[in-house]
């Protein structure tokens, strides 16, 4: 995790060049930002050092979901933010990132973004499951209808699974007396 | 409703008076009346006991389940039944003769009944309980509404087209307004070198507008057609080659031959053909149209690098493309105004190894 000097790393990884390169340009200055093209080039760029990663959908050479699949069979568990302009559909559920940005995205956006996928990685493990599926269950409401969501089994599955992590992390903080932690994820 | 109103009528006097003495009442006078609206309605009417066997259908029952009357009176009800939906009857009627329970919805429920051919037909159905002589019996009015929820089938299937559409559209308008926030972010922070950045940011809005265009011509035009005309293909290509050719480019128009079509849709068939022609075989490319060999349709071909079989199904998506400055939208407007002609669009490989894009239909000479 990190460069030598303790800096956050970031993958930047879009088909359009000058995208990454505006993201590159919108991170602050000590963070390294690493940069590819597509999903083959991300995966051979992809090393421990990499804290996040910020991965487009549609691209030749292996799309983002594809990419993202392999680098969680390889081990890798840094955050991954989806940043794409495929609207997010149910099939979301199942891919293993943290957050889902829509394109066009702003330097603000992608700040804010990152800071917090940063600051999630001195979370536990089950906490980074819970705060990853919270978002995906927040990106599907404000995507879908209230009508579609009650429909679909894997969002059911999704809240379900959501509710049961929330209780189990009450209680952890609960008895740890960690009420500031407690209120960070509920804000969420 | 009451049961009283026409069930237990006897005479003709009796059946029109039931209501209150209004001078209405007077208007209509004898059974034949109402004997004709109960048999020549639109809805079917069938009767049963409380064994669910059949002691009355109108004639309409021969419009919605392809029995006459004859055919079903004495027969149980469930003759005009689903299989599956047998059992569940007998269970409801059992029940209700027995507790007075109604196990669901008695208006407007609806339920698939079978067809004397053994098709299933979507019914609207509301049951009546009234006394006949000293008996109870159930009287049902049925509506085929097949032809409704066919509609409802279509609507919905358009629906979803349209909200994919919707999706793809926004992605592709998302992905370049993307690019170009990225460029203008960019060109601020490079102060004089920023002419290049506002150069792409052009060109990406120029892109955005040409998707803009293609969207509305497939939303608006593309799946109609306005009168036909006997048309000569030369002038039409010609005309679509001003605006879609390059000077490079070289067009080749077979002999005169004709065909019935809309002639603004078929410049549009050109000018997106000839487009993509030149954007994926280059600015010299040369394209040839010609009539087909059985003289059955007509087609145009290039000298590019072709379209490999297995994306040829493919291309006439919504958004497919493999350029850079294609918006994706082209060749799926080819598509709708083939349709709209009713020709088929096959693609096989030209004679110099390229795209060749073959329009057939019967109507065309």
């Amino acid at each position: 995790m990190t460069d030598a000097d303790g800096d956050p790393v970031v993958l930047a990884v879009d088909d359009e060049e000058r995208v990454t390169e505006a993201y590159s340009l919108w991170l602050p200055d000590e963070y390294t930002v690493l940069t590819a093209v597509d999903g083959e080039e991300a995966l051979a760029m992809m090393d421990s050092s990499v804290d996040v990663v910020l991965l487009d959908r549609e691209m030749p050479n292996m799309r983002g979901d594809e990419a993202l699949k392999r680098m969680r069979a390889e081990g890798y568990d840094c955050r991954v933010a989806m940043v794409t302009g495929v609207e997010p559909d149910v099939d979301i559920i199942e891919m293993g990132f943290d957050t889902y940005l829509t394109k066009p995205v702003t330097g603000e956006d992608l700040r804010e973004v990152v800071e917090d996928l940063l600051s999630r990685a001195t979370f536990d493990s089950r906490s980074q499951r819970f705060f990853a599926l919270v978002e995906k269950q927040s990106t599907l409401e404000t995507e879908l209808s209230r009508g579609e969501l009650d429909e679909n089994e894997e969002y059911q599955e999704l809240t379900r699974e959501v509710e049961k992590l929330r209780e189990e992390l009450d209680e952890t903080f609960e008895s740890m007396g960690a009420e500031g932690v407690e209120a960070s994820y509920r804000d969420l | 409703m009451d049961a009283s109103d026409h069930s237990s009528a006897d005479g003709g006097e009796a059946a029109v008076n039931a209501g209150d003495d209004t001078d209405y009442d007077h208007m209509i006078y004898g059974e034949d009346f109402f004997e004709t609206l109960v048999e020549n309605g639109s809805d079917a009417i069938i009767t049963i006991d409380e064994s669910s066997t059949i002691l009355y259908t109108n004639q309409s029952v021969e419009r919605v389940f392809g029995y006459e009357p004859g055919e079903l009176i004495g027969s149980d009800l469930t003759k005009v039944m689903p299989d599956r939906l047998q059992q569940a009857h007998y269970n409801a009627l059992g029940e209700y003769v027995e507790s007075g329970d109604r196990t669901m919805n008695w208006n407007d429920i609806e339920i698939p009944g079978q067809h004397k051919d053994g098709h299933e037909v979507h019914l609207s159905v509301t049951f009546e309980e009234h006394p006949y002589e000293d008996r109870r019996v159930f009287s049902g009015i049925i509506r085929d509404i097949s032809e409704r929820i066919e509609r409802e089938r279509r609507l919905e299937r358009k629906n979803e087209q349209l909200e994919k559409f919707a999706s793809i559209v926004s992605h592709d308008l998302r992905d370049p307004l993307n690019a170009a926030q990225a460029r203008l972010s960019l060109a601020k922070a490079h102060g004089e070198g920023d002419a290049e950045y506002l150069e792409e940011v052009e060109e990406i809005h120029e892109r955005m507008g040409a998707l803009i265009d293609d969207v509305l011509t497939l939303t608006k035009e593309g799946r109609s057609i306005g009168a036909t005309e006997h048309l000569a293909l030369e002038p039409v290509a010609r005309d679509a080659w001003r605006t879609a050719g390059t000077d490079a480019a070289t067009l080749e128009v077979d002999d005169p031959n004709h065909v019935d079509a809309d002639p603004e849709r078929m410049r549009t068939v050109f000018e997106n053909l000839f487009g993509n022609a030149v954007r994926h075989a280059g600015e010299d490319v040369y394209v040839r149209v010609g009539e087909l060999p059985d003289g059955n349709g007509f087609f145009v071909a290039d000298d590019g690098p072709g379209i490999p079989a297995e994306k040829r199904e493919d291309v006439f998506e919504y958004g497919y493309t493999d350029s850079e400055d294609g918006t994706g939208f082209g060749l799926n407007i080819v598509k709708s105004i083939a349709d709209a002609h009713g020709w088929t669009v096959e693609i096989t490989d030209s004679e110099e190894g390229g795209a060749r894009f073959e329009f057939r239909a019967p109507a065309l000479e």
